[in-house]
């Protein structure tokens, strides 16, 4: 189901591109994935487990899962949540094991791109990073896996706290707007490279510069590149948290991320009564997004005996006459081929399910929204010191004042180096952006990057940064160990 | 953590585990000492074939007990090791390799192993993806018992099993000296513990060099880096490992559908290095699809790097050596330590619970490179 009516966003019609799903013609819009075009025509079983044969849908959104793998133009393994719908494409479900594909493939050799600095992900933190790095004067490849660039924030209809100078009181969805713009002439002045729909696959041995493979795909297919660089800074974001009870693979069952990219990216309804698991921000706004784009919220649980979001978020909610229940969780979900229901059960003061306690109520989507992991594999691959710090949501890269890990040259900003906030996020991505120009000698600006550190400081020193912060004092701590000499 | 033991093993691979089980059901007391996680070195690394097609007599031999030990191993351990025999298919190229292989055969079959030399027409009988005239082959050899099995579930499962039996296996635990009296082990320290032992099993994979200086032996072990790929799970298409001496190249289809296999890169040289490479990527692809046309464009997965500890002649080091009573060498597999772990396990078991020594162990020991002949492996991949 489309949403056409909307009080911040505007999804007007758009042009209508048919395919075909399992020979059948199903019509999408210019600006769909595949997943999302499917999902507006009702298609919720995306592909099914090999082991179980249970059914899957869409889950994460954002290319991390399996559960939207699908043959497209006879080439099989197709993210289909990251794919960009194309007219008159062929769509077909893997029952089993995929068979090998069928298609005509360019055939092209691998291309070297020879830079300055490569970024990672072109979320907050990635595109103020190649933006700061390129003003410098030093050259950009940016690299997303995503058609658009913009990360989360595309998704992120609500109005941004902090401070002033990293746009309090502007939507999410307008920053990126504003980042993109920036970046785009930047790209336009050569001085940028932007690379989407791609993805970094690996770093691998070189004798003086970093070497990084990466693939760029079109048409479903993929082009390999050959990338060197002398420096590299990670901002790949994170990877949503998933809870344990039975049913959670059931199509129905989202992550709090892929709900926001499909009603607030594509104009999809995820479903019409929803139940929301998570009381943190992410759990409060996406229910109120919901509410926004006609959904019914059912109930929100939380784990734990307090709400962890903002007053603010949850006042509101309430005022729409949202239930938020807290030391409550699911216990498991109903239904065969998709979401019918979810039993919910009360936990005591240890977390622990209380007997008999067990409620049972109608819905069609259950929403995760139980936190972040950062994304370190391609850290961890490079070599980069990682350390468990659990206010940081799990493993993540000690690093210093200037976004350097332990290995020089590496750097990193936002979610990956610590789950925070987009703001926050931004601030890295600068810091990140102008160290890494000071080092490779494109600027000495040394007193710009003294004011990014302030404005970092005082954008933590709220109430609400106070779990970051913890995060970041360890990390500063740690980083005195294994940081590498600048 | 005991501080008194019989045997303390250092390595927690597949070899340093088979040991400890097999060594706690003859009663003795054991300790495993591993400085990270268990199968973290080149077991977890390696590309799971179990062959018994080899070059020497020792080597096949070795093989061939390993894999009738294999064949009720689960069984034995009360776990599945996914142990399964899609044989393995051996490329030959040319007249001078075909000469070396009815030699081989010849032996192997002395040894009871069964053994076809195939006619080019033959070879898409065992694996119909395969490009004869790609592959540049003149015939094959194929043996059908050989196989691949789970090298983490093996491990696991014989640490389990060892543990039942009472022995103890430490992981995170880096051995930091092994102390002597009188040219006999004493003692070996760790950064936990110190345990008091008479006799210490030297498993330790690459760094079994370093730990054979704690006595000041020399151990003529060089670390090279390997490479292996996985690509992205198909539709079952063949079960033999295809594996060719010149190209160096070896592939086989798992049991959840992915594509293993691995090359080694010309430009390779000795070192401690762990980072993968490029040229990997590249030539692995470029013979793989010459092999097999029909995978190409299909997406590599993962690729990592792991190590041989790569011997003279390319055949392990077994038992003890002369100038320290009670220091047994398990290690300088080159490659194959997967493979014959059972039966490695069983002789160095023999000799230490009851003192039985072995034509094999004669054979292995550190001694013969003192000597100057000595017979090389030359059935060698990757």
């Amino acid at each position: 189901m489309r949403i056409r009516a909307h009080p911040i966003i505007d999804f007007k019609k758009r042009k209508e591109l048919p395919f075909y799903f399992q020979k059948k013609k199903i019509v999408g819009e210019e600006g769909d994935t595949i997943a999302s075009a499917l999902h507006a025509a009702g298609v919720r079983t995306l592909t099914t487990s090999l082991k179980y044969k249970s059914p899957r849908g869409f889950f994460c959104g954002i290319g991390k899962c399996s559960s939207c793998l699908m043959r497209v133009n006879g080439v099989p393994n197709v993210r289909t949540c990251i794919a960009p719908l194309k007219e008159g494409i062929q769509v077909e479900m893997q029952e089993k094991l995929a068979e090998l594909p069928n298609a005509e493939f360019f055939g092209e050799p691998k291309k070297t791109i020879d830079v300055d600095v490569l970024i990672v992900g072109a979320g907050p933190a990635g595109l103020c990073a190649a933006i700061e790095c390129a003003k410098q004067g030093v050259s950009v490849l940016i690299v997303d896996e995503n058609q658009r660039v913009g990360g989360q924030l595309i998704k992120q209809t609500h109005k941004f706290f902090g401070s002033k100078q990293e746009r309090a009181g502007t939507r999410g969805i307008d920053i990126a707007k504003e980042l993109e713009d920036d970046l785009r002439k930047l790209e336009s002045e050569k001085k940028i490279t932007v690379m989407t729909d791609a993805t970094v696959i690996g770093c691998y041995e070189s004798d003086k510069k970093y070497r990084f493979g990466a693939v760029e795909r079109c048409d479903y297919k993929s082009i390999l590149y050959d990338v060197r660089c002398n420096a590299v800074i990670l901002a790949c974001g994170a990877m949503e948290n998933m809870l344990l009870f039975p049913g959670n693979d059931l199509p129905g069952v989202y992550g709090a991320g892929a709900v926001q990219t499909l009603m607030n990216v594509y104009g999809v309804m995820p479903g019409k009564r929803v139940l929301m698991v998570g009381a943190g921000n992410v759990g409060l706004i996406v229910s109120y997004q919901l509410l926004q784009a006609g959904s019914v919220v059912n109930r929100i649980v939380e784990a734990a005996p307090s709400i962890g979001g903002y007053n603010v978020h949850a006042a509101k909610l309430r005022r729409c006459g949202v239930l938020i229940q807290t030391s409550h969780s699911i216990k498991e979900v109903c239904g065969e081929k998709k979401v019918e229901g979810a039993v919910l059960i009360r936990l005591d003061v240890n977390w622990k399910p209380i007997k008999d306690s067990e409620e049972y109520i109608k819905c069609d989507t259950i929403c995760l929204a139980v936190g972040l992991t950062p994304s370190t594999r391609l850290l961890s691959q490079i070599g980069v010191h990682l350390d468990y710090i659990p206010e940081a949501g799990g493993y993540v890269a000690p690093h210093d004042e200037s976004m350097q890990t332990s290995v020089k040259g590496v750097y990193v900003a936002g979610d990956a180096s610590g789950i925070e906030e987009a703001s926050t996020a931004m601030i890295e991505g600068k810091i990140a952006g102008l160290a890494a120009a000071i080092q490779l000698g494109g600027s000495r600006n040394k007193k710009l990057l003294v004011q990014y550190r302030e404005e970092l400081v005082q954008l933590r020193a709220g109430p609400f940064g106070e779990k970051p912060r913890i995060a970041k004092e360890k990390i500063a701590k740690l980083a005195e160990v294994h940081h590498a000499s600048v | 953590m005991k501080s008194k033991a019989d045997v303390v093993i250092i390595g927690g691979g597949v070899n340093g585990c088979s040991l400890a089980y097999r060594l706690a059901k003859k009663g003795l007391d054991v300790v495993v000492v591993e400085k990270k996680y268990l199968s973290s070195g080149a077991t977890g690394a390696c590309g799971a074939g179990i062959r018994q097609q080899w070059s020497t007599r020792e080597n096949a031999s070795l093989a061939i007990q390993s894999v009738k030990i294999f064949e009720q191993l689960s069984k034995e351990l009360g776990q599945d090791i996914e142990f399964r025999q899609g044989g393995y298919l051996i490329a030959v190229h040319d007249e001078k390799e075909m000469k070396q292989v009815e030699k081989n055969v010849a032996m192997q079959r002395s040894l009871g192993l069964k053994v076809a030399i195939l006619k080019p027409e033959e070879i898409t009988d065992v694996v119909p993806i395969l490009d004869v005239k790609g592959m540049r082959a003149i015939g094959a050899t194929f043996c059908p018992t050989d196989g691949h099995a789970n090298p983490f579930k093996t491990t696991f499962a014989y640490a389990d099993a060892a543990r039942r039996l009472g022995a103890e296996i430490n992981t995170h635990t880096t051995v930091t000296d092994v102390k002597t009296t009188q040219k006999a082990i004493r003692a070996v320290v760790t950064d936990q513990k110190t345990i008091q032992t008479s006799v210490v099993v030297n498993a330790a994979g690459i760094y079994s060099k370093s730990i054979a200086e704690m006595v000041k032996i020399k151990l003529p072990l060089c670390p090279f880096r390997k490479e292996i790929m996985a690509t992205e799970r198909l539709q079952p298409l063949f079960e033999a490992m295809v594996i060719s001496f010149r190209d160096g190249i070896y592939f086989s289809q798992q049991k959840e559908g992915q594509i293993v296999g691995g090359i080694p890169i010309s430009e390779e040289k000795v070192g401690y290095k762990t980072m993968p490479t490029f040229a990997f990527l590249q030539y692995m692809a470029q013979t793989l699809t010459r092999y097999a046309p029909i995978l190409k464009h299909i997406n590599l997965l993962r690729h990592w790097t792991g190590f041989y500890d790569v011997t003279p002649d390319a055949r392990p080091i077994l038992g003890e050596v002369k100038e320290v009573k009670g220091f047994l060498q398990c290690n300088g597999f080159s490659g194959h330590g997967f493979m014959i772990s059972p039966m490695v396990s069983k002789l160095l078991t023999d000799l230490i619970a009851d003192g039985k020594t072995s034509e094999e162990l004669e054979n292995l020991s550190l001694e013969r490179f003192k000597s100057k002949k000595i017979e090389k492996e030359l059935s060698v991949v990757g």
